[in-house]
């Protein structure tokens, strides 16, 4: 499989699915994969989460902001003539994406404000497990309605294993289960027979033993003041599901060739395919996969004379060259092993290790051509 | 240098993810292991699903929320909420046949999984029964415990989150066993943290970040450890020699490496002068997995203690 398939999919699909573990240069790769795809004449809207400092500067994207920022064309096509391509660049802040949907599906703005100013809603950020992938997966689901945007590509929030970002929306959407929220809300809930006030009295009586009572009741406002918003959250979380099972979308695998990216990358696959949803396949981040014809440092000595440091420096850096060899060729073999387990149409791409140039935009520009050569 | 880790109840292993945290993890328990110590090995991964990485690397065959042995004087455990959250109901609620009820129910299984920092609260809960556990003869059970933090964004979620939970809920049965936790963590006495980063611009700026954060969670910074330093095959003048040659002549093989090299030193320097605790450097070896694990385990296995144990071995 040849880095075409991977132009191929810039220009076609509607959404681009990034996921990996922390640290293997997921938001670099989304970053460049947007700037390739808005070259080529895209409307294209990275969201990222959490992107390092530098990066965002280098794509010019304020810290974070309400609304996606849009690259200036000057700095997109800085090299050539101006295209007709478009790059928008979101940081994504989960708590506002959560305060515009609370107040888009409470039935009233009262109802709205009595969330979102609740204490323990103030907590909610930092304590509920996957309040970032779900507040993605929000914003995901507005902006593919959105006219504005024909390519969007998500940078998942880092986990352990790739696939945490489609399983933490659930688990959210599993707490705020109107079923478990009716056994929590005000006890006044007059719904249901006696084994129904049964689970309710037991819950509450484990609820004030575990909480102590104070937070307990706290709790129960909390999660009463939510009911009536499931309906339209199960319903978002369903489209999206159904859409990014689609083949308008594409999953791929960010992975380094220092993680245990075999292991990973066969999981991550076999997830995706039994959840019926499409696998894109892999790109193996900071390779130095690529050869470089070059010529060996002993080529250097022809330019030294009696001089035992340079000597010394051009023998150092043989074994430099050796090493880079050896690592080179492993990870020309990962990518082979990568490549083997694809499915048909997927693709096993090498990114080059990019060094410290990524803090430019035409660090993201060079990215994005190696990857996906037009 | 490590000498002072070893005398600790917990090291918790941090950093951001990509680092070779969950190797360096490894590594320890096993030279602690190799020492004569009993130690356990502890994943805490937010999820617990898929495979275990750490588990992998020293060969557990078992992984689950069981603490399972797998050489002599090395146990693992992967952590798991629900375990925590068992554990909690027995020992919180006053009757025997609430916990045992409430458990049963499939309500308050789902609350507690998804219910805001319970599930982290699970983790805690389970890891500090563990440290507490004492042998017949009032001994720990596990006196040394590696801990394996999330790789998660926010690496110190977990470390961040006692205080959180306690801002929540400073009274009852979560907010007293919250604060043990925290007072834990937070005793240098029992606690140390080891940061982990490479040396490289971006992972280098996230230990800094790291490291400030660790400062005002007051969790005890003991350590720091760069990991896969490149060798370095120069001395001061050849490297200039060999600049100006490649000045001059252009690129040659080799200079990627080169490059790669002059940017690590740079890291390293910076790392160095931005922390407050010494810094262990580790040496980038050719292999990886369970092979690389007995490598690391060499650099960190206490001598002195060492010797003893290896001479009593028949």
């Amino acid at each position: 499989m040849s880095a075409r398939s991977l132009h191929q999919l810039l220009r076609d699909k509607r959404v681009l699915v990034l996921c990996g573990a922390g640290g293997v240069g997921k938001t670099t790769t989304a970053a460049a994969l947007g700037v390739a795809a808005a070259r080529a004449g895209r409307r294209v809207l990275v969201l990222t989460i959490d992107p390092a400092r530098r990066l965002a500067e280098a794509m010019g994207l304020p810290e974070s902001g309400p609304e996606p920022t849009t690259v200036p064309p000057e700095r997109l096509f800085a090299d050539g003539p101006r295209g007709t391509g478009r790059l928008d660049v979101w940081m994504l802040d989960p708590r506002l994406v959560f305060d515009r949907m609370i107040h888009r599906l409470a039935p009233s703005p009262e109802a709205a404000r009595a969330i979102v100013e609740h204490r323990v809603y103030r907590f909610l950020s930092d304590l509920v497990a996957g309040v970032q992938e779900y507040a993605a997966t929000e914003a995901l689901d507005g902006f593919l309605a959105d006219e504005r945007y024909e390519l969007i590509v998500l940078d998942t929030p880092p986990s352990r294993h790739a696939l945490d970002f489609l399983d933490a929306p659930g688990r959210l959407s599993r707490f705020l289960d109107e079923r478990v929220v009716s056994l929590f809300g005000p006890e006044s809930s007059s719904r249901g027979g006696r084994l129904w006030q049964g689970a309710q009295a037991l819950v509450g009586r484990v609820l004030d033993g575990v909480f102590g009572a104070g937070h307990a009741r706290e709790m129960r406002t909390f999660v009463g003041a939510f009911s009536g918003l499931f309906g339209g959250i199960r319903l978002h979380t369903e489209r999206l599901r159904a859409r990014l099972a689609s083949p308008d979308a594409a999953f791929l695998l960010v992975t380094s060739p220092e993680s245990a990216a075999l292991r990973e990358a066969a999981f991550f696959r076999d997830t995706l395919v039994e959840r019926g949803l499409p696998f894109a396949g892999y790109v193996l981040n900071r390779s130095w996969a690529r050869e470089d014809a070059l010529a060996h440092p002993e080529a250097l000595l022809e330019h030294v004379s009696d001089d035992p440091h340079a000597e010394h420096g051009v023998a150092a850096l043989s074994r430099l060259a050796a090493t880079e060899r050896a690592r080179a060729e492993s990870h020309r073999t990962l990518l082979v092993r990568l490549a083997e387990q694809l499915p048909t149409g997927a693709v096993a791409v090498a990114a080059p290790d990019a060094g410290a140039e990524l803090e430019e935009f035409g660090g993201l520009v060079r990215l994005g051509d190696a990857l996906a050569p037009g | 240098m490590l000498e002072a880790l070893w005398d600790r109840r917990a090291l918790l292993v941090s950093g951001k993810g990509g680092v070779g945290k969950t190797t360096l993890s490894a590594a320890l328990a096993v030279a602690a292991a190799r020492s004569g110590r009993s130690v356990l090995l502890v994943e805490m991964a937010p999820d617990e699903g898929g495979p275990s990485a750490l588990g992998a690397l020293v060969g557990a065959r078992d992984v689950g929320p069981k603490v399972t042995r797998v050489r002599p004087g090395l146990s693992f455990v992967r952590l798991a909420a629900s375990e925590g959250h068992r554990r909690f109901l027995q020992d919180t609620l006053p009757l025997r046949w609430l916990a045992e009820a409430a458990l049963r129910s499939r309500a308050l299984r789902r609350f507690l999984e998804a219910g805001p920092a319970l599930r982290e609260m699970g983790l805690l809960y389970q890891m500090l029964a563990l440290l507490r556990r004492t042998r017949p003869d009032g001994r720990f059970e596990y006196p040394l415990s590696i801990i394996d933090l999330p790789a998660t964004g926010h690496a110190l979620a977990i470390a961040a989150l006692p205080r959180t939970v306690l801002a929540l809920m400073p009274g009852g049965p979560i907010g007293r066993s919250v604060q043990e936790g925290l007072d834990f963590l937070q005793d240098p006495a029992r606690s140390a943290v080891l940061l982990t980063s490479l040396p490289e611009p971006l992972p280098v700026s996230e230990a800094l970040a790291l490291a400030s954060e660790l400062e005002r969670l007051e969790l005890p910074l003991t350590a720091a450890v760069l990991n896969r330093m490149p060798e370095d095959p120069f001395t001061p003048e050849s490297h200039a020699a060999v600049q100006r040659l490649l000045a001059t002549h252009g690129p040659h093989q080799g200079a990627r490496a080169l490059a790669r090299l002059e940017r690590a030193r740079a890291a390293r320097a910076r790392l160095a002068a931005g922390l407050q605790v010494p810094l262990l450097t580790l040496p980038e070896l050719p292999v990886t997995g369970p092979e690389l694990v007995e490598r690391l385990a060499e650099v960190f296995t206490p001598r002195e203690l060492a010797e003893p144990t290896r001479e009593a071995a028949p």
